[in-house]
């Protein structure tokens, strides 16, 4: 009973999902924009919803579900890479490389940064209390 | 102003006249319950497991294409029975909005230096790959894939099709990114001596997207809500930027 009873505010959510995406798409051909249009759209509700100040409660719940279903939705782009054929073996080592050695690379030197910024800002603050 | 909802229609239209084709192996009533049955065989491993390894992206993946291989289905076939889900991904990366909303206080409470630490972040975790592939001598395919590696994958596949690169090679090179990132992060950080969990959570999430914040989640909530937060973020701002340099 509960379920019909939201039945209607998932469609909406749904519907407000779908909307932003198409609005998104159309604004990125229509003036001919490099932003790939779902992203214009995701940041159009983003926008909305700040200026809105809460989230719709069944746009909420449909996005949880879809978020959580995302593997499953990016699952046939995931299995093209196994039909893959294009590319060489040197270019398939190039990348198992640059996968690699990079992500680990800038995964340390963005940490470093981060702690040095976050740590900069806190004894900025201490001075400021102790004054 | 309204092709693209028309676009979206005869997409739609097409779909659901796919339903109503004979019967065979790449039939969306045979490919989209495969989709679902390797989705939760891989998630089940994977919560079983519970190692990075195996996450569920790689072993659903990997399960389907031993499936396709056995019915003898091929990637175009497969591709059009799966037509439902390509449907859902536009809607599903607007759906990103709604966690980044939900985080966007926490931006306000540590400021700048999160702010100046994503920007440079961003922008390092595509540099450092693409110029290591270049000094290999990688081809032009294998650099447009590098630089959407750390976005997570929705907007990634948007990317790729935008830049005219190969959208499975994006989505492949995203998955493993964020594998490594999701094995290898918390550990190099332990050996750095960095305990801070924002840190570790930022840092998750803007090398290693999704796959990177389930790991987080495992290690705190504060430490997930910080990567699904850089998540977010990385990929808005590189879906801005990112186009923008390399058509320039």
């Amino acid at each position: 009973m509960s379920r019909l009873k939201a039945f209607p505010r998932w469609l909406m959510g749904a519907g407000l999902l779908l909307g932003f995406d198409l609005t998104g798409r159309s604004l990125s051909a229509a003036f001919a924009l490099p932003v790939p249009g779902p992203v214009l759209g995701m940041l159009l509700l983003l926008l909305t919803l700040i200026l809105y100040g809460r989230i719709p409660r069944g746009l909420a719940e449909v996005a949880v579900q879809i978020l959580r279903l995302l593997v499953l939705i990016l699952l046939p782009a995931t299995v093209g890479i196994y039909f893959l054929q294009q590319l060489s073996i040197r270019d398939w080592l190039t990348l198992a490389i640059a996968m690699l050695v990079g992500t680990l690379i800038s995964f340390t030197l963005t940490a470093l940064l981060l702690q040095r910024l976050l740590r900069r800002a806190a004894a900025r603050r201490g001075e400021a209390h102790v004054e | 102003m309204w092709s693209e909802w028309q676009r979206w229609l005869t997409q739609a239209q097409q779909v659901a006249g796919d339903f109503f084709a004979p019967l065979s192996a790449a039939h969306p009533l045979v490919i989209l319950p495969l989709n679902a049955a390797a989705f939760w065989i891989g998630l089940q491993l994977y919560r079983r497991s519970g190692s990075p390894l195996l996450h569920p992206v790689i072993g659903a993946s990997l399960l389907v294409f031993a499936t396709l291989w056995l019915l003898g289905v091929n990637f175009e076939g497969y591709q059009r029975g799966s037509g439902l889900l390509y449907l859902l991904l536009g809607p599903a990366i607007v759906a990103l909005a709604i966690p980044l909303k939900q985080n966007l206080a926490m931006v306000r409470r540590a400021g700048w230096p999160l702010m100046l630490g994503l920007l440079v972040g961003a922008i390092l975790a595509p540099l450092v790959a693409v110029l290591i592939a270049v000094l290999l001598g990688g081809s032009r395919a294998v650099l447009i894939a590098l630089t959407t590696k750390s976005v997570t994958t929705p907007v990634a596949l948007a990317l790729a099709q935008e830049l005219h690169g190969i959208q499975s090679l994006a989505a492949g090179v995203v998955a493993f990114t964020g594998v490594i990132g999701a094995v290898f992060g918390p550990s190099i950080l332990r050996r750095l001596n960095v305990t801070d969990e924002r840190v570790l959570g930022f840092s998750l999430g803007i090398n290693a997207h999704a796959i990177g914040t389930a790991r987080a989640l495992e290690i705190s909530a504060l430490c997930g809500a910080f990567s699904a937060l850089a998540m977010g973020l990385c990929g808005a701002l590189t879906a801005l930027l990112l186009p923008l340099i390399v058509t320039f």
